[in-house]
């Protein structure tokens, strides 16, 4: 079973207050077929665009998105799709909806909310994020933030690799939660 | 342990005399509902996975509310009729086609899957709706998918906010404002964001009104939100239970909300939220003279039979201006009849006004799409930038009142002139 859960660690990208997920992360107007599971190429030129215009030449798989309050609000699963396409490991943020966060999972990705996140951090700082802890460190200084750990059910979702991993697993009996 | 009642209705979900704010806890849901958009992908992962048959058929419930109309040239014409394949398929005991849908957000309602104490999951925060009859929508996205292998997934208990509304709403004014004023203090920030919103107070508007201000407050920030359950919302629960079963719960005296305030519904006044926020509410009057050429009723927000009323009262002496196109969209079958049977439907035909037939229509610009330049003022959720059409459209939120108002005068209208003259202005109560 490949972890995913052991400690990320990536270079931070900030943002601000609201990034909306169906109109700042992606531009959910200009996806068809949205049923459709997107080209994942498509989703991580697509990803930030709008706010970062060089975002997907800039990123780093690993990376790690620091976002405001709202983060994410509103959104439909292409837009952790975009993350997860674009390299990026985690999304550590002020505030966001649980459906974003169950949505980010189900793709693979870890979000977890930590207020006051976006006045500790400076971009381009390395984050590490221990998701079975919730230990957030801020490499530079040593300086360690804490958030809510992730339940075991949900390591297991993202261990598997996402939602329609993790359920190949459970219908073969593999799983624990 | 004081317990709200989200907590009350996920602790009976859970087998648990009580749970704890912020816990993970593993629940079995009452129902399960989801939309169609996303079968075509999950037609394919069940077939990789070797699902032949849903686990539980009797507590999915599936509704086809965004493509009922399959438009030629579109995809949805061959996926509806996969669809439709897959839940004859697969088992599913409560499917609800085009005719016989509506948005689910009314189908869980009308049909008695929405009942006090009942944990629902679905596919969106806007189905909170259904917590006018007491029913806690927990929003779990792609996760529907969940539901067709297995009876159980975890939930995260939210913190609650209790809100008490007090007064009576003015003449013009629709509980569309209300939900606008809790976003302009609410959707900035993150007050809200995954809480439930309990409302007290709620006998003050009519059940269609709970639902509207239930779905909206997603766009404040919130995860879900449920309303007390009155004599008015258990008469209708006990109409449409048919023998199955159900719980009221109050929340405890001494339950720990996040916040507790009052609303004043008596000092709401027409607002519009102009883009591309959910806080940039103004007054009507602070827009008031901006041309329009698109209106819409309908929405989850406002597609019952009340906010239907809310838009005849204005168009009752009035015709929809040259150069508007007005689109009203019953949110099911049964209130496009009731609709029909109270002489709705002639009456914004005859002025002008087109009506569509049930689903999320215009909400998604899958229906009466805007094109670059139009301006539109409309009852739906939402309205960001290409959210119906052209990223070069303008869409503005308000209630029935000021939507119907606006197609008159062919630009953003305050209502409450236009009813006084008529003498109105109280439809919904």
């Amino acid at each position: 079973m490949p972890v995913a859960s052991a400690v990320l660690r990536g270079g931070v990208w900030r943002f601000g207050d609201w990034v909306s997920g169906d109109d700042g992360i992606v531009r959910f107007s200009e996806l068809r077929n949205f049923g459709d599971d997107h080209d994942p190429a498509e989703l991580a030129r697509m990803c930030f665009a709008t706010l970062v215009p060089d975002f997907a030449a800039k990123v780093t798989p690993g990376d790690i998105v620091v976002g405001g309050r709202g983060f994410g609000i509103p959104s439909h699963p292409p837009a952790p799709r975009a993350l997860k396409a674009a390299g990026i490991a985690a999304a550590v943020v002020e505030s966001t909806d649980s459906a974003f966060i169950r949505r980010s999972l189900n793709a693979g990705l870890p979000v977890v909310t930590c207020p006051g996140i976006t006045s500790r951090v400076e971009q381009g700082q390395e984050l590490s994020v221990d998701l079975a802890a919730g230990e957030l460190t801020i490499v530079d200084s040593g300086e360690v933030l804490t958030t809510k750990p992730f339940s075991p059910a949900m390591l297991e979702v993202l261990d598997s690799g996402g939602l329609v991993p993790y359920l190949e697993r459970y219908l073969a009996g593999e799983t624990r939660a | 342990m004081s317990q709200t009642v989200a907590q009350k209705v996920i602790a009976r979900a859970a087998g648990a005399d009580s749970v704890a704010v912020g816990d993970y806890v593993t629940v079995t849901p009452d129902y399960t509902v989801m939309q169609e958009i996303y079968f075509h992908r999950n037609i394919k992962i069940l077939e990789r996975l070797g699902v032949e048959a849903i686990r539980y058929p009797d507590k999915v419930v599936a509704v086809l509310d965004h493509t009922p109309q399959a438009a030629l040239g579109s995809e949805h014409v061959i996926r509806n009729r996969e669809s439709r394949e897959f839940v004859r398929r697969t088992g599913f005991q409560n499917f609800f086609d085009a005719g016989r849908a509506g948005l689910r957000h009314l189908v869980m309602v009308e049909q008695g899957f929405a009942r006090p104490g009942l944990l629902v999951f679905s596919d969106e925060p806007n189905i909170a709706s259904i917590g006018a009859v007491g029913a806690l929508n927990v929003p779990i996205s792609t996760e529907v998918l969940v539901s067709m292998v297995r009876d159980s997934n975890w939930v995260r208990v939210p913190a609650s906010v209790r809100f008490e509304l007090t007064g009576t709403l003015p003449p013009g004014v629709w509980v569309r404002d209300l939900v606008q004023a809790i976003c302009h203090e609410y959707a900035g920030g993150d007050g809200l964001v995954q809480r439930c919103v309990e409302f007290g107070g709620v006998s003050r508007l009519g059940l269609d009104s709970r639902q509207g201000l239930l779905a909206g407050m997603y766009h404040a920030g919130a995860d879900t939100a449920i309303a007390d359950v009155d004599d008015v919302a258990l008469a209708y629960v006990r109409e449409r239970a048919d023998g199955r079963p159900y719980e009221v719960f109050a929340a405890d005296e001494g339950a720990e909300y996040d916040e507790v305030r009052t609303w004043d519904l008596g000092a709401l006044e027409p607002f519009v939220t102009v883009p591309p926020r959910h806080d940039e509410v103004v007054p009507v009057s602070e827009v008031a003279g901006r041309r329009i050429t698109h209106a819409m009723v309908g929405s989850c927000a406002s597609n019952r039979i009340e906010d239907l009323r809310a838009a005849a009262e204005v168009l009752r002496d009035n015709e929809v201006a040259p150069g508007v196109v007005m689109y009203v969209t019953p949110g099911s079958p049964e209130v496009f009849a009731a609709a029909a049977r109270e002489g709705l439907i002639e009456l914004f035909t005859e002025r002008g006004a087109q009506v569509l037939s049930p689903g999320c229509t215009t909400c998604w610009g899958y229906l009466g799409a805007l094109a670059d330049g139009d301006v539109a003022i409309s009852t739906n959720q939402e309205h960001y930038a290409g959210r119906a059409g052209s990223r070069n459209a303008v869409i503005n939120l308000a209630s029935p009142y000021v939507v119907a108002a606006s197609a008159v005068a062919g630009e953003i209208t305050d209502p409450r002139p236009m009813l006084t003259m008529q003498g109105a202005g109280h439809a919904g109560r």
